[in-house]
């Protein structure tokens, strides 16, 4: 097994780190997650060996690294760099091999990529100058209630009530939340609108027919999330194995493309 | 290469003030490229357009409402920051609101000897619009003609107009050396050539113009072009962002802008008499979208231009809440979509956050590189 070659897609994103190791036959052999620090270098070479030894390959198993994301420049020893577009393209057309909208909802930008049956991308969106419908907007809203962010989805789950906010700007509706718990709203009829919020604020950013597949972060640990978006769009929505490594196994399948 | 016409443009107020030294001559800031630079020309004056300088400011929240575009506001600034001290007049033809508002609270703070609102039709493609304009310009000459002292002859427009049209031929020219396979200048240069060119005496600049045209006669650059990019939108001075594209592996060969092509593409054409022509020219010219209606005249000649210039792909930009653009934005979308031709849609404001930018800007290039894969 030793001369078979590994690949590794890096992903650094603006909240979270995404190291995947690929073998030739595209099969996850190890990845590793980590909080992106303002030492970005460091937080990139922590993730990287962490994710080579969960692989339990040697270091010099691995041919090639491909970089993607917004710090993707700064992945020093990475064979080459690629957008976050085409790695997220990438990656989801890996799973759903057809014409698919794929949205990832990462920690401070919102995508939108169509994608045809062969993988080429038809067009993008991405948010402007405004972190509402980010995971930035949850984690504000988590801070104002003074609830720890991983608790935020069970909560929303026990809601079955439809409490629409009035602004996605995030100062705005932290306020709005605050109010309105005040005057009697339950906390998780709140906490849910926020997430209603995100959704609300993605589906406007762009026409959503068609097979919607979604990524990134948010979704891998609030899958409320996907209830709302099917429930909107009275339809299954497709989420891959592993959502937030989305960008990173694109980047790798990148690295091995390349490589051979 | 271009550096006088970059000197020019960067130092925009030393060079009037310094023209003005020279000729003892009058100078106009004025705004939107509908003002009939001709007449002005014919009375000595010299005509400089007002743009802004990319800087964040403070001065204009109590004139201007929030949702007015950021260009018109760094151009009030401007004046409400004296660096326009020097003018002696400044003046407007009607394009849109709120470049408006900058011209109507700039003379109220800061006055000036002269100051003209001259009614430019909006709806060009009327049939009464020429001749409306026509007796528009013969007002606005008599005006000119008592604040300068100077009568403004046919002679005077006639030459005026040939030192305006060769300016235009000269820019044409340059235009057409970008559909070369390894274009001479870069987007961003040209668009240095085109400031200078509303902020200079179109006679100097012609002089500087036909030097540039003989060097790049045989000039081959050292730089690979890339994706073939047009750029289209709102007034669009920045630089900036032309330098950040171009250099993420691609060219700009061509723009519809008015800070570019719209405004030097039609020539005054021979007509009844000069101020007749003038206004003909002003009428037909390629429009800005407050004036292109009800046909949509501008979205074929952009679609012109793309299959001339040999286009891969397009940035559409606008300054962040200008209406004119923001009406024409879905339909010239979808018309350079159905040719083939991707779009990347950007929104500027006073400074544009370049980072935010660039993803979407090489994922866009990656997107269209993708093309020689499939």
């Amino acid at each position: 097994m030793s001369d078979r070659g590994y690949f590794a897609g890096i992903d650094v994103g603006t909240s979270y780190i995404k190291v995947v190791i690929i073998d030739e036959k595209n099969k996850i052999t190890g990845s590793f997650i980590d909080r992106t620090s303002p030492d970005l270098q460091k937080s990139i070479k922590n993730g990287y060996g962490k994710a080579v030894s969960s692989a339990s390959i040697p270091n010099n198993a691995v041919k090639h690294v491909t970089a993607t994301g917004f710090g993707r420049e700064n992945v020093s020893f990475a064979n080459s760099v690629v957008t976050e577009i085409s790695s997220h393209a990438k990656g989801a057309h890996h799973y759903f091999p057809k014409k698919i909208i794929i949205v990832d909802i990462g920690g401070q930008d919102t995508k939108i990529i169509k994608i045809d049956s062969k993988g080429k991308i038809q067009g993008f969106k991405m948010n402007r100058k405004c972190a509402a419908g980010t995971g930035s907007f949850l984690e504000e809203i988590a801070y104002k209630l003074n609830i720890p962010m991983d608790e935020m989805n069970t909560l929303a789950a026990k809601s079955d009530k439809e409490t629409a906010l009035s602004s996605f700007c995030t100062v705005f509706a932290s306020t709005e939340i605050i109010t309105r718990i005040k005057e009697g709203e339950k906390i998780e009829d709140m906490v849910k609108g926020a997430f209603e919020s995100i959704v609300r604020r993605v589906i406007e950013m762009d026409t959503l027919i068609g097979t919607v597949v979604i990524t990134g972060g948010v979704v891998t640990y609030n899958d409320v999330i996907l209830k709302i978006l099917s429930k909107q769009f009275r339809k299954e929505i497709l989420t891959p194995p592993k959502p937030q490594l989305s960008g990173a196994i694109g980047a790798a399948l990148f690295a091995k493309e390349e490589k051979n | 290469m271009i550096e006088q016409f970059k000197q020019m443009e960067k130092k925009r107020h030393d060079y009037a003030k310094e023209w003005k030294g020279k000729n003892d001559g009058k100078v106009m800031g004025y705004f939107c490229t509908y003002v009939p630079e001709e007449i002005l020309y014919a009375a000595g004056v010299l005509p400089v357009r007002i743009l802004g300088s990319h800087e964040p400011q403070d001065v204009t929240e109590p004139h201007i409402f929030g949702m007015f575009c950021p260009f018109c506001r760094d151009c009030l600034a401007q004046g409400l920051k004296d660096r326009y001290k020097y003018l002696d007049g400044l003046m407007i033809a009607q394009s849109c609101l709120h470049i408006r508002q900058t011209y109507t609270s700039w003379i109220k703070h800061r006055p000036v000897e002269f100051n003209k609102f001259l009614c430019m039709p909006h709806k060009v493609q009327s049939p009464h619009a020429y001749e409306f304009l026509t007796e528009e310009y013969k007002v606005f000459k008599k005006e000119v003609e008592k604040w300068t002292g100077k009568k403004i002859t046919d002679k005077d427009l006639e030459k005026a107009i040939e030192v305006y049209n060769e300016n235009r031929r000269l820019m044409r020219k340059l235009y057409d050396l970008r559909k070369r396979d390894k274009p001479p200048l870069t987007g961003e240069q040209v668009m240095e050539v085109v400031m200078a060119m509303q902020m200079t005496d179109k006679a100097e600049h012609n002089k500087m113009l036909k030097d540039l045209l003989k060097k790049l006669d045989s000039y081959t650059p050292d730089r690979e072009t890339g994706s073939r990019l047009m750029i289209l939108g709102s007034e669009d001075d920045d630089t900036v962002f032309m330098n950040m594209v171009e250099e993420s592996g691609a060219t700009f060969v061509i723009d519809d802008h008015c800070t570019g092509s719209r405004y030097f593409w039609n020539e005054v054409e021979d007509g009844k008499d000069p101020l007749a022509s003038i206004a003909a020219r002003y009428i037909n010219r390629v429009p800005c979208p407050s004036k292109d209606w009800e046909e949509r005249k501008r979205i074929p000649h952009i679609l012109n231009l793309c299959k001339e210039w040999k286009v891969d792909g397009a940035i559409i930009m606008q300054q962040k809440f200008c209406d004119p653009h923001e009406l024409d934005f879905v339909a010239i979308k979808k018309s350079l979509e159905d040719a083939g031709i991707p779009t990347l849609f950007l929104e500027f404001d006073v400074t544009v956050p370049i980072g935010q930018f660039k993803i979407r800007v090489e994922a866009f290039l990656e997107m269209i590189g993708e093309e020689d894969l499939f």
